[in-house]
C-alpha cells in the first residue's frame, strides 16, 4: 500500500472560514452550517481514503472529493439561509446529481450539468460498466469510469446521511453509522483492512462531528439536549475519543489483531483465498469453491507428486483444532531450515522447486517438506523447527515468487517396517494422545489395529480402514449432518457417519494413530497440481515443467512419525491425493489414483455451469472463523455492506424516529423572556413515553385519569412494595432513595398533566390568547425524569423494547400501514351499498313495470 | 289552614312580610344587585364549612352531599330517588340548615293543589284589595317530598317554577328568591297509585341521585349518634344566603373551553345515537350537565372545566333523562350503564392534539343491530 506518499486529503476540504464569529470563542449560528458541513465533508472524504486497494491507485480519488465538498458546500449554503431540514436534504441530493453529471456526463448532458435522455444512457452505460467489474474483477479493481461513478454517488449518499444524522435529527453520535457503511467495504475486501489513514481521518472528522454539536448551539434542539442532560455531548465526544484510543491500544494487546488495523475484516474475510489463522476452517470452504481461485503454479525437479504443504495442525484437544504457531520457538530467516531429527534412511531425494503465489494469500508459506532453505521471498519470515511451517512475521504469502530446496528420505515400506526403535527427538506435543477421546474414536483406534504389531503396520492398517468401501469422500455431508468442521467431537460424527473429505480422514488417522503411540499431525496445504504444459527454467536445473494447483486442490493429510525416517505422510482420504509407494497396499494396488482424474466427480467441468450447482456454504459455528462463504468477487463484498448499513438503519430507526419525535416535541418557541414548550406536544411525549413501558392511553380517558393510572401503575409501582404481580426489580436499592425516586415521579407527571390541562382546557391567558406554555427546560426535566423512573422500573426486556422498538412508534407505523386499507374497505363498502341500493331500485321498478 | 293543605313551613322566611307586596321586587334582598364573585380561598372555604357540616349528620355520603351542593351551585335542582329511610329528606334538610336562607317543605299528596304551592290571591276586606300570599314555593330551598304522589297538575305548577324562577298568579308575577332549588324525593317502589313524573318534567331536574345504603361502618354510628336527639338540631347555618349567591356568582365565571364544549356535545349526540336509547340526551340536558360541571370544577378549586367534571356529574345528570329501548331494557340494561358505556367510547380528545393519537379512533358508536 502506497498511502503514506499520498497528499493529505483532509487538506482539501477544511472547515470553511467563519465570517462573523463573535470574539466569544463561539461561532455564530452564522458559522455553523459551514463547519459542521467541513467536518462531514473531512470525515467521509477521510473514510474514502481507505478505499485505496479496493480501488487501484489514486485517480479516483479527485471526482470523489469533488463530489463530497460540492454536496457538502450546498447543503451549508442552503442551511445559512435557514432552508427546511427536508429542503436542505433535498438540495443536496440535487446538487450530487448535478456534480455527478458535471463529472461523468459532461458531453451527454445540456449546457454540461444538466442531466438530458443521453445522460441516462450514458449512465446505463456506466453502471453496467460498473456491475461487471464487481462481478468480475479481484480487488483492487481499476478504477473506470462506471466504479467511481458508483463510489462517488454513494459517498456523495453518505454525506447527505450523515450529516442529516448529525444535524436535523439531531443525533450526531449516531452519524457514525455512516462513516461505518464506508469502511466496511475496505474491511471486507482488503486484506490489509482499512488502513491507519483512512482510520484516522475518519475518526478525527467523526470526533470534530462529535464536538461540533457540542460547541455551537444554533437552535433549540441542542440546547434542549443540554438542558436535558447538561454536558450529553461533551461526554459524548470524550467517551468516542477514550473508545478509539482504547481500540487502538487493545488491538497490541489481543492476540490476533497484530495485523492490519480496526476492524480485523480480512480475517472474516471470505472472498480472498486468505487463510487466516485456522485454514483447517476455510479448508472446506475452499474446496467447495465452484472456481479455482487462489491459483498457486510452481514448477519441480521431482518426479513424485508433489505436496505443497502450508501448515500443521498438531493440537487435538478441544473443540476446534487450529495450528500452533509456537512464536517463541520461531526462528527468523528461511535460509537454512532444519528439522532437528535425525534421518538414517540410505538415501534421500534433494528436490528444488519455485512457487508462484499469485494472489493466494495467507499468513503460511506453500512449500514442499521437508523445506531446507527458501529463497527469493520479501518481507521477513519466520520457521518453527518442530513443524517446519514458514509464516510471514510482517507479511503474507501474496504475490511472492520463491525457490525452496527441500530433501525426502527415498522412503520404502521395509524401512518404515524395520523402523521400530522408540520415538526420540519429538516434542511432546505431537505425542501426547488427546484428552476426553470419544469412546468410538478409541474402539475403532483399537478394532482397526489389533492384529497389527508394527508401527507402520498399524498406520498401514488405519489408512486401509479409511480407504476402504465402508467411507465415502464427500464434501456436502458433513455440512448436511452438521459435522463440517474439526475437532474430536466431529471426529465421532464422521466415523459415525463414515462420510467426510479430507480433514475428517486426516484427522481421524492422525487421531487413531497417536492414540496407538504414533507421534502425528495433521498437515494442511495442496494436493499435488495439474500440470500447465508450461515450463519454468531455472538456474541449474533446465527448463522444468509447470504445475498449477488452486482452491480446489486444498488437502489435508496425516504425518506420522518414524525413529530415523522423520515425519512420513500418508494418504488416508480415498480419491483425492495420490497415495505414495510405501503407503500402498499389495493388495490395493489400484489405490494410486490421481487428481485429475476425482476432480471430475468433485467439480463439475471447468467452471461453465459452476455457480448454479455451487454446494451452498456452510456457516462454521467456530470462533473466530466469522461467517465463510465462497466466491472472490467485489460484489458480495459491496452486497453485504449496503445489506449490513440497511439492516443497522431498519433496526435502529424506530429507535431514530422516536429520539426525534421526543427533540421535536420538547424544542420550545422562544416568546422573547424565555422559551415555552407546547404542553400538548409535551403530554403527547408524556402519553408516549407511558405507551413504550406498557401503559397505553386510552381515547376515551381523560388527562387527568390517564395521570392516575400511569401514576399508579405497576411500571411505577414503588419497588418495596412487596407485589409478586409488579414490576420486576431491576436492582436493589435503598427503599428511601426508590421513595424519593417515585415522589420526583409523581410531581413531574402531575406538573405535566397540570401543564397540559391548563393549555387544553384553562382560560386563555391575555388578549392576544396565547395558551399556557411548559418553560422547555421544565419539560425537558420533568420528562426525563418520568424516563428515568420507567426506566428503573422495567425489566431488562422492556427497556430494550422500549429503546429499540418503541411500542409508540411501532403502533404509529402500523396505523399507517392499515391507512390505505381503511380506505378501501370504506370505499368498497359505500360502492356495495350504492349497488345494493341501485338494485333494490331496479327491481321494484320491473316489478311496477310489470305490475302497471 | 285548610285541612288537606300539608305545608309547613320549617323556618320563617327571612323576608316573609315583603310577599304582602302584589310585586316580586325586592322580595329578597340578594334579587336586586348581582352578586360580587368569591375568590378561590373564600370559596374553597365556605364551600368546605358546608360540606363538613353536612357529613356532620349524614354519616358515609360525601357523594351525595357533594352532588347535591354541586347542584345548589349550579343553580339546578334536585331530584333524589330512592327506597324509604336512607336519609333523602334528611339530606335535603340538612344541606337547607348548612345555608342561613329560607327553607319550606311540602309533602306531596294527591289532594294538594297548586295554589297551595305557588300561593293564592285573597281579597283582604279590610284593604279592599286582592292580597298574595305566597305559597310553600316562596323560599330559597323548597323540600318536595314524594313528590309523584301529587296530581299532575299539581307537579306542573312547580314545574313551572322551577323553570322560570318565578310565579304567575293572577296575572302578576312574583319572582322568586336566589338562590333558589328544588329538592324533590321520590320513592321509586310502590308506586301504586302515583303520578310518575313525565320525562318533560324529569327534564327540569338537573341532578338525579339516590342515596344508596351507607355502609356497615357508617350504619353503626349512625345507630349510635342518632339514638338520642335528632342530629339535625345541633346543624347551624354555615353560610349566608349571600355567600351562596356570591358562590353561585364564582361558579357561573367558571371558563368553559372549546374542547370541553365539544366533548359535552360529543356525549350528547353519543347518547342520541346510540341504539339502546329510545331517547337521548336532550340539548337543555347537555346546557345542565355543563353548568354541573362548572360547579365541580369550582368546588374542586379550578377556574376552568375538565373534561373530568363532565365525567363526574354525567350519570347523575343525564341517566334520569334518558329513556331505555325496550328491547334494551329487557336485557337489564340501565339508564347508568348507558351513560358509562358512552363515556368509556368517546375520545376526549375530538382534535387530535398531534400525531400521537392519530389512527386511534374511537369505536363504532352505534352497534349493530
Amino acid at each position: 500500500m502506497t498511502l503514506t506518499s499520498q497528499p493529505q486529503a483532509g487538506t482539501g476540504v477544511q472547515p470553511q472560514p467563519v465570517p462573523d464569529s463573535p470574539g466569544s470563542g463561539r461561532f455564530g449560528a452564522g458559522g455553523f452550517p459551514w463547519v459542521m458541513s467541513g467536518a462531514v465533508a473531512l470525515s467521509v472524504c477521510g473514510a474514502s481514503l481507505s478505499l485505496n486497494g479496493v480501488l487501484r491507485g489514486w485517480a479516483w480519488f479527485l471526482p470523489v472529493l469533488t463530489t463530497v465538498v460540492v454536496v457538502s458546500l450546498t447543503m451549508a449554503l442552503l442551511r445559512t439561509f435557514r432552508a427546511q431540514p427536508l429542503l436542505v436534504a433535498a438540495g443536496g441530493l440535487a446538487s450530487l446529481a448535478l456534480i455527478l453529471t458535471f463529472t461523468f456526463f459532461r458531453r451527454d448532458s445540456i449546457a454540461g450539468f444538466l442531466p438530458s435522455q443521453a445522460t441516462f444512457d450514458a449512465l446505463g452505460r456506466h453502471l453496467r460498466r460498473a456491475s461487471e467489474t464487481v462481478l468480475a474483477e479481484s480487488s483492487p479493481v481499476a478504477p473506470n469510469a462506471g466504479i467511481v461513478l458508483v463510489a462517488c454517488a454513494a459517498l456523495g449518499l453518505v454525506v447527505i446521511l450523515v450529516d442529516a444524522l448529525a444535524l436535523p435529527l439531531g443525533m450526531p453520535a449516531t452519524s457514525g453509522l455512516g462513516l461505518l457503511a464506508v469502511l466496511v467495504v475496505p474491511a471486507m475486501i482488503k486484506p490489509q483492512s482499512v488502513g491507519w489513514l483512512g482510520f484516522v481521518t475518519t475518526a478525527a472528522g467523526y470526533l470534530v462531528i462529535l464536538a461540533c454539536s457540542q460547541w455551537f448551539a444554533p437552535d433549540a434542539r441542542t440546547q434542549a439536549d443540554t438542558a436535558r442532560n447538561p454536558g450529553q455531548v461533551r461526554r459524548a465526544a470524550l467517551t468516542g475519543g477514550v473508545a478509539l484510543v482504547v481500540t487502538l491500544l487493545l488491538q497490541l494487546v489481543v492476540p490476533g489483531f497484530d495485523q492490519g488495523m480496526f476492524p480485523q475484516g480480512s480475517r472474516l474475510n471470505p472472498w480472498g483465498t486468505a487463510t487466516g489463522l485456522n485454514p483447517m476452517i476455510s479448508l472446506g470452504n475452499s474446496l467447495r469453491t465452484p472456481t479455482g481461485e487462489g491459483r498457486i503454479t510452481y514448477a519441480t525437479n521431482s518426479t513424485a507428486p508433489l505436496y505443497l504443504r502450508s501448515v500443521t495442525v498438531d493440537r487435538f484437544d478441544g473443540e476446534s483444532w487450529s495450528p500452533d504457531d509456537r512464536n517463541a520457538n520461531r526462528r527468523a530467516g528461511t535460509g537454512r531450515m532444519d528439522a532437528g531429527h535425525e534421518i538414517l534412511a540410505p538415501e534421500q531425494t534433494r528436490q528444488v522447486t519455485v512457487v508462484n503465489t499469485g494472489d493466494f494469500t495467507s499468513p503460511y508459506l506453500p512449500a514442499p517438506y521437508a523445506p531446507e532453505s527458501v529463497n527469493g521471498l520479501t518481507g521477513r519470515w519466520s520457521w518453527d523447527p518442530a513443524t517446519l511451517s514458514i509464516k510471514g512475521t510482517d507479511t503474507n504469502s501474496r504475490d511472492q515468487q520463491y525457490v525452496v530446496q527441500s530433501s525426502v528420505p527415498k522412503l520404502t515400506t521395509e524401512l518404515l517396517d524395520a523402523s521400530s526403535a522408540p520415538v526420540q527427538g519429538v516434542p511432546e506435543e505431537f505425542i501426547r494422545p488427546p484428552s476426553n477421546v470419544p469412546d468410538i474414536v478409541r474402539t475403532t483406534a483399537e478394532s482397526v489395529t489389533a492384529d497389527s504389531r508394527t508401527a507402520y503396520a498399524k498406520a498401514m492398517a488405519i489408512q486401509r480402514f479409511l480407504r476402504g468401501p465402508d467411507f465415502t469422500y464427500s464434501l456436502e455431508s458433513p455440512v448436511q449432518g452438521g459435522y463440517d468442521g474439526n475437532g474430536l467431537s466431529v471426529l465421532a460424527d464422521f466415523l459415525t457417519q463414515k462420510s467426510g473429505y479430507c480433514i475428517h480422514f486426516a484427522s481421524a488417522m492422525a487421531v487413531m494413530a497417536r492414540l496407538e503411540g504414533i507421534p502425528s499431525r495433521i498437515a494442511v496445504g495442496y494436493a499435488p497440481g495439474r500440470q500447465t504444459g508450461a515450463t519454468v527454467s531455472v538456474a541449474g536445473q533446465g527448463a522444468l515443467p509447470e504445475y498449477e494447483v488452486d482452491a480446489r486442490d486444498a488437502h489435508a493429510w496425516p504425518e506420522l512419525y518414524f525413529q530415523g525416517l522423520g515425519w512420513v505422510p500418508f494418504e488416508p482420504t480415498p480419491s483425492r491425493g495420490v497415495v505414495p509407494p510405501y503407503a500402498q497396499d499389495s493388495s490395493a494396488s489400484g489405490g494410486a489414483s490421481t487428481n485429475e482424474q476425482n476432480n471430475d466427480g468433485l467439480v463439475p467441468s471447468s467452471g461453465a455451469t459452476a455457480p448454479s450447482s455451487a454446494p451452498a456454504p456452510a456457516p462454521l459455528p467456530l470462533p473466530g472463523s466469522g461467517t465463510a462463504d465462497a466466491g472472490n468477487q467485489l460484489a458480495p463484498a459491496l452486497y453485504t455492506a449496503a445489506g449490513v448499513l440497511l439492516l443497522v438503519l431498519l433496526a435502529a430507526s424506530p429507535r431514530l424516529v422516536r429520539g426525534g419525535i421526543r427533540a421535536r416535541r420538547l424544542r420550545g418557541t422562544d416568546t422573547g423572556r424565555n422559551r415555552l414548550a407546547e404542553p400538548p406536544l409535551v403530554w403527547s411525549e408524556l402519553q408516549d413515553l407511558a405507551t413504550d413501558y406498557g401503559v397505553r392511553p386510552e381515547p376515551s380517558e381523560t388527562p387527568r385519569t390517564f395521570s392516575a393510572r400511569l401514576r399508579g401503575s405497576p411500571a411505577m409501582r414503588l419497588r418495596d412494595e412487596s407485589d409478586p404481580g409488579g414490576a420486576p426489580d431491576t436492582g436493589s436499592g435503598p427503599g428511601d432513595d426508590a421513595g424519593t425516586f417515585h415522589a420526583q415521579f409523581v410531581h413531574a407527571v402531575t406538573v405535566l398533566t397540570d401543564a397540559y390541562e391548563r393549555h387544553q382546557y384553562g382560560r386563555p391567558a391575555g388578549q392576544d390568547a396565547t395558551r399556557y406554555g411548559l418553560p422547555e427546560e421544565a419539560a425537558v426535566e420533568h420528562i426525563g425524569q418520568v424516563r428515568q423512573s420507567l426506566r428503573r422500573n422495567a425489566g431488562i426486556v422492556g427497556r430494550l423494547r422500549a429503546d429499540w422498538l418503541p411500542p409508540s412508534v411501532l403502533s404509529r407505523w402500523g396505523s399507517v400501514a392499515r391507512w390505505p386499507f381503511g380506505v378501501l374497505g370504506r370505499a368498497a363498502s359505500r360502492v356495495g351499498h350504492a349497488a345494493s341500493v341501485l338494485w333494490r331500485r331496479t327491481r321494484s321498478g320491473l316489478r311496477r313495470l310489470r305490475a302497471g | 289552614m285548610e285541612p288537606h293543605r300539608r305545608i309547613t313551613i320549617d323556618e320563617a322566611l327571612p323576608g316573609g312580610q315583603g310577599f304582602s307586596g302584589s310585586t316580586a321586587r325586592g322580595v329578597n334582598p340578594y334579587n336586586g344587585h348581582k352578586s360580587v364573585p368569591l375568590e378561590a380561598p373564600a370559596f374553597r372555604a365556605a364551600s368546605e364549612r358546608i360540606l363538613s357540616a353536612i357529613n356532620t349528620v349524614i354519616d358515609g355520603k360525601a357523594e351525595a352531599a357533594k352532588l347535591a351542593l354541586t347542584v345548589l351551585l349550579a343553580q339546578g335542582h334536585l331530584l333524589l330517588e330512592d327506597v324509604p329511610g336512607v336519609g333523602k329528606t334528611l339530606l335535603a334538610k340538612t344541606l337547607a340548615r348548612t345555608i342561613d336562607c329560607s327553607v319550606s317543605r311540602i309533602q306531596f299528596t294527591p289532594d294538594l293543589l297548586p295554589s297551595d304551592v305557588t300561593g293564592v290571591s285573597i281579597y283582604n276586606q279590610s284593604s279592599r284589595q286582592f292580597e298574595f300570599r305566597p305559597g310553600a314555593v316562596f323560599a330559597n330551598i323548597v323540600i318536595g317530598d314524594e313528590i309523584n304522589r301529587a296530581s299532575a297538575k299539581t307537579q306542573s305548577a312547580l314545574l313551572e317554577c322551577m323553570e322560570e324562577h318565578q310565579v304567575t298568579v293572577d296575572g302578576h308575577s312574583y319572582k322568586l328568591g336566589e338562590p333558589f332549588m328544588v329538592v324533590a324525593t321520590q320513592n321509586p317502589i310502590e308506586m301504586e297509585g302515583t303520578y310518575p313524573l313525565p320525562e318533560a318534567q324529569r327534564d327540569r331536574f338537573m341532578a338525579r341521585i339516590s342515596m344508596g345504603y351507607p355502609d356497615k361502618d357508617s350504619e353503626i354510628e349512625m345507630l349510635e349518634t342518632h339514638q338520642a336527639t335528632s342530629p339535625l338540631a345541633r346543624v347551624k347555618a354555615v353560610v349566608t344566603a349571600a355567600d351562596v349567591a356570591a358562590m353561585i356568582a364564582t361558579v357561573q365565571q367558571v371558563f368553559v373551553s372549546e374542547a370541553v364544549k365539544e366533548y359535552t356535545v360529543a356525549v350528547g349526540r353519543a347518547t342520541r345515537d346510540s341504539a339502546m336509547l329510545r331517547l337521548g340526551a336532550s340539548p337543555r340536558s347537555l346546557l345542565q350537565l355543563l353548568r354541573a360541571a362548572k360547579a365541580t370544577a369550582a368546588l374542586d378549586g379550578r377556574d376552568f372545566v375538565l373534561p373530568d367534571d363532565v365525567v363526574a356529574v354525567a350519570e347523575a345528570v343525564l341517566a334520569h333523562r334518558i329513556i331505555l329501548d325496550r328491547k334494551a331494557a329487557s336485557t337489564g340494561e340501565t339508564p347508568q350503564g348507558v351513560i358509562r358505556g358512552v363515556l368509556a367510547r368517546i375520545p376526549v380528545s375530538q382534535e387530535m392534539t398531534d400525531t400521537a393519537n392519530s389512527g386511534r379512533t374511537a369505536p363504532e358508536l352505534r352497534p349493530s343491530r
